[in-house]
């Protein structure tokens, strides 16, 4: 089985500045390997271990993704090998754009079984990228899912649904969002790093990738700051938890929140 | 400016917030439907004017319709598809942005249609900034769904054959939580990690009992430790909600999180770290240990 794991490498929006007027500073926040993608990895890499299959890391974004520490940091999660389109165009993508960009790289690696993503991003985080992809490619795409068995053209899938789960049959090829706890994912230790830095990668160039057109434009034409409510920040001691607790009550009476 | 709008529904048929939105830009308001009948007949009845079914589908889920949907409504060139922000709907929804080429935007808080193309304002990056973005060519949008209303017209259900994609439920387990609706409770009670084990939610529950409270978590403790429902927690991926009261309690604040009760009137926040970020968004604030304060609080409610 060909299973791709679809990583994203970005930075955390809790560390970035953001000015007066909206705009977004990222340059203190450093970019890693977005926050629930080791989950899709390790899920991938089990079910490739029981199949006998190969995981093939796939990463899309500016050149920052396609660095030596980025590189060895993906691969140091039990990937086989991986595919990277780093191009500086593609700052500020949105959803449609970069699946376009994953399914031409999933189209170019060929034969593929199965993709694997994380449950959503870091940065972006809106659990598009998966669904649009496999609308790219004319596949289904399943999220929530909590695990994976079986082999290509007769997957076992459980996924999450608000009333429980459900376990599915899967008969061709699929993109699955994993729930962010399918898996603990393993820490990457030195030899995992030390062996990442020997795996085969594939630097995909852009311009010869077929990625279709997209139907028009969008730009950012404003940005602002979240008009949040003042909060009052009154410190209650605490070293007294039955005063504090009648301090904290009075307070809230007092409010009218109570 | 007018534009034509189709909804996309995945067998939940609450998208009111979706009709209101579609309405108020004045074109057509089309709905594909994937689900049993009732669905399609409710929709059918909720003041839209078109509906398209693709027939019953007994044990085939929604996203197996994912093709069928971008097709039928790709060919209808509408100027704007809109779906509720859950699981299914996201998949359908994703498919026809890919026919279409569209871009999709979430975390939308208005959108407006002007000589230029579509204008819509959205929460970025977690909620730390918001965006005017404008759009020409058609987008897909993500919405909070809201409740289905009853109009006083019904429309007809056209059928329309379909093939779905190869995928069969073979299996359904229930939930052992029961499923709440937080958005309506004035109070809540969040707790966290700071929770040592599930049979400290005896506490927690005591609390939200004697402040007339509604349980509520950050994610990690629905998702990974599974001591609580996922709808019980709040947060960017999780429940927005603007109760008259929040107890952060155990709860580290991250962005994420507050994201989802930043519309709370008031906020307390109890944790044994000062520097927690929660206590940058509340309004009273109690550095301690939660396992001598909640129940002095507790007490103090009754
Ligand atoms: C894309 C994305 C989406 C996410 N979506 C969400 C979301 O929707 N909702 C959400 O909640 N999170 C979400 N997260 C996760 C979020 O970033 C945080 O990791 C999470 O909210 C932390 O949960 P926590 O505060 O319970 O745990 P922690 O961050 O571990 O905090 C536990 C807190 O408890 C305190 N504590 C410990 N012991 C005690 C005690 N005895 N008494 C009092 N306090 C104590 C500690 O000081 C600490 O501050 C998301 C993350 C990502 C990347
Ligand atoms: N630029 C990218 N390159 C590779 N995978 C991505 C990219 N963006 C998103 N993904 C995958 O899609 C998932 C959901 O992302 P999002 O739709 O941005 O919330 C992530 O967890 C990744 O697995």
């Amino acid at each position: 089985m060909k299973i791709v794991v679809a990583y994203k490498w970005a930075s955390n929006p809790q560390d970035a500045t953001v000015g007066a007027q909206g705009t977004v500073d990222w340059s203190r926040a450093k970019p890693g390997f977005s926050e629930y993608d080791p989950v899709a990895a390790e899920l991938a890499r089990r079910l490739a271990d029981a199949t006998g299959g190969e995981v093939i890391g796939l990463t899309v974004g500016t050149k920052r993704v396609d660095a030596t520490l980025a590189r060895k940091a993906a691969l140091s999660r039990g990937f086989d090998r991986a595919v990277i389109v780093a191009d500086d165009s593609l700052e500020g993508a949105g959803s449609t754009q970069l699946a376009a960009v994953l399914a031409a790289a999933v189209r170019h690696i060929g034969d593929v079984d199965l993709v694997i993503t994380g449950d959503s991003s870091v940065d972006v985080g809106s659990k598009m990228v998966p669904t649009v992809l496999a609308g790219q490619l004319g596949w289904p795409a399943v999220a929530e899912v909590i695990s994976i068995t079986g082999q290509a053209g007769a997957l076992r899938v459980e996924r999450a649904v608000p009333t429980g789960t459900q376990v599915l049959e899967i008969t061709g090829p699929v993109v699955l969002a994993a729930s962010t706890d399918a898996a603990v994912a393993r820490v990457p230790g030195m030899k995992d790093i030390l062996a990442a830095g020997k795996k085969p990668v594939e630097s995909l160039d852009l311009a010869a990738l077929d990625i279709p057109a997209a139907a028009g434009t969008t730009t950012v034409t404003g940005t602002s700051r979240p008009d949040l409510l003042t909060r009052k920040g009154q410190m209650i001691d605490a070293s007294d938890p039955a005063a504090a607790a009648a301090e904290l009550v009075a307070a809230l009476r007092g409010a009218g929140a109570l | 400016m007018s534009v034509n709008t189709w909804i996309i529904v995945a067998g939940d048929p609450a998208i009111g917030n979706l009709i209101d939105t579609a309405r108020s830009l004045g074109g057509s308001v089309s709905v594909a439907v994937v689900g049993p009948r009732a669905v399609a007949d409710t929709v059918a009845a909720a003041g839209v004017d078109k509906v398209v079914w693709f027939g019953e589908p007994g044990a085939v889920p929604a996203e197996a319709y994912a093709t069928v949907v971008a097709d039928a409504v790709a060919a209808a060139t509408p100027g704007l598809v809109l779906a509720a922000n859950r699981a299914s709907d996201r998949v359908l929804l994703g498919a026809t942005a890919a026919r279409l080429q569209a871009p999709v935007l979430a975390a939308v808080s208005s959108i407006t249609a002007d000589g230029a193309g579509l204008v819509a304002n959205c929460s970025v990056f977690g909620g730390i900034a918001e965006e005017t973005v404008t759009v020409t060519g058609p987008l897909a949008l993500l919405l909070e769904g809201g409740p289905v209303p009853a109009a006083s017209t019904t429309v007809p259900v056209e059928e329309l054959p379909a093939t779905p994609l190869g995928i069969t439920v073979v299996e359904t387990k229930p939930s052992s939580f029961e499923q709440v609706d937080l958005g309506a409770a004035p109070r809540v009670v969040g707790i966290g990690r700071g929770l040592k084990t599930q049979e400290d939610l005896a506490l927690i529950n005591a609390l939200a009992d004697a402040a007339k409270a509604e349980v509520a978590c950050s994610r990690p403790v629905a998702e990974g430790l599974d001591w609580l429902g996922k709808d019980r927690y709040i947060g960017v991926s999780g429940a927005h909600i603007t109760p008259d009261l929040y107890f952060a309690i155990g709860i580290s604040g991250q962005l994420q999180h507050m994201v989802g009760v930043r519309g709370a009137k008031t906020i307390v926040a109890i944790n044994t770290d000062p520097n927690a970020p929660v206590f940058k968004e509340a309004d009273y604030c109690l550095v301690g240990d939660l396992y001598a304060l909640v129940p002095a609080l507790t007490a103090a409610l009754k």
